[in-house]
């Protein structure tokens, strides 16, 4: 691992290509990849390039607004088959090509409203190659604890299926 | 997850603390997820759910009331006991989120891997002197 785990650093769940880990109120990803820092940030702010890769493996991503400047608006939208679609939005705060830019990442949680906070990008030219931060701020490391232990309490708890026939008997 | 905020001017204004940080915060204690767990067996007394800890009823009533709050529990309507029970929509949505929100990244950064190489290998292809390809980068 590139990134040394200090007392305030906690890992959370790093693979051998991408560094996970929380810091007092933030949840950073790390990965560096083969490519230039023009080449890494022109995926990042190309509204034909985007779709290529944003979202997770099963995902197709649109481009529905992406005014790149202080303050534009963005909106993505997520479609998976199993799902219906999601909409991803927000508005750049700051950017400051090819190093670093900051927007606001929102989404809706059932339930709950819409949800989301501030993230920073980093892009590191390491020698030719790219090292990507994205750094999720939460607002603190109470918030963080939670969030990932609300996994540890489905894992307790066991499948959704036989709690909520639990819950059907009254 | 995060407290919402607004923009005004680039100063950034946290608005009323949003539900899902209060849910999260709710989390952070081990007395209140093992409460949680109880409770997915059905619901329970306070009697009941302080009785495995080594703690008073008003210690626990405390405990419930930040779950409560954070409406991860309700009361039942029984006139005789107010029985505490789980709200298994709300868990199960702040549960599946966090994964949700961890895969995002991990796998973006993955597609965004394969996508850069497919680029680069398609350069390589494409030009043979390439002058803007570096010659320190490794193959």
């Amino acid at each position: 691992m590139e990134t040394t785990m200090t007392e305030t650093r906690i890992d959370r769940g790093s693979t051998n290509t991408t560094t996970i880990y929380s810091e007092g109120g933030d949840l950073v990803f790390e990965r560096t990849f083969d490519a230039p820092r023009e080449q890494v940030w022109k995926a990042f702010m190309d509204p034909d390039l985007v779709p290529r890769w944003w979202g997770p493996h099963g995902t197709t991503t649109k481009v529905a607004e992406m005014d790149v400047r202080p303050r534009g608006k963005w909106r993505y939208v997520s479609s998976a088959p199993d799902r219906d679609d999601v909409a991803f939005y927000g508005e750049y705060l700051e950017i400051d090509p090819p190093a670093r830019f900051e927007w606001t990442f929102m989404f809706d949680v059932e339930g709950f409203g819409p949800q989301g906070g501030p993230e920073t990008f980093l892009f590191e030219d390491l020698d030719g190659r790219t090292k990507v931060t994205s750094i999720g701020h939460m607002g603190s490391a109470e918030a963080i604890e939670g969030a990932l232990a609300s996994g540890m309490i489905a894992g307790a708890i066991g499948t959704w299926d036989r709690l909520e026939a639990l819950l059907a008997e009254g | 997850m995060y407290s919402t905020f607004q923009l005004y001017n680039h100063e950034v204004i946290e608005t009323e603390e949003d539900a899902l940080s209060k849910t999260f915060a709710a989390l952070a204690d081990p007395t209140r997820r093992a409460i949680l767990a109880r409770l997915a067996e059905g619901e329970a007394s306070v009697k009941d759910l302080a009785a495995p800890f080594e703690m008073t009823q008003p210690a626990i009533s405390k405990h419930l009331r930040v779950l409560e709050r954070a409406g991860l529990i309700e009361q039942g309507r029984q006139a005789q006991w107010r029985p505490r029970r789980l709200r298994a929509g709300p868990l199960r949505e702040i549960s599946e989120w966090v994964n949700q929100y961890r895969r995002h990244w991990e796998e973006s950064f993955e597609r965004l891997d394969s996508y850069l190489r497919e680029l680069n290998d398609k350069q390589e292809q494409g030009n043979g002197d390439d002058d803007d390809r570096d010659p320190n980068r490794p193959r």
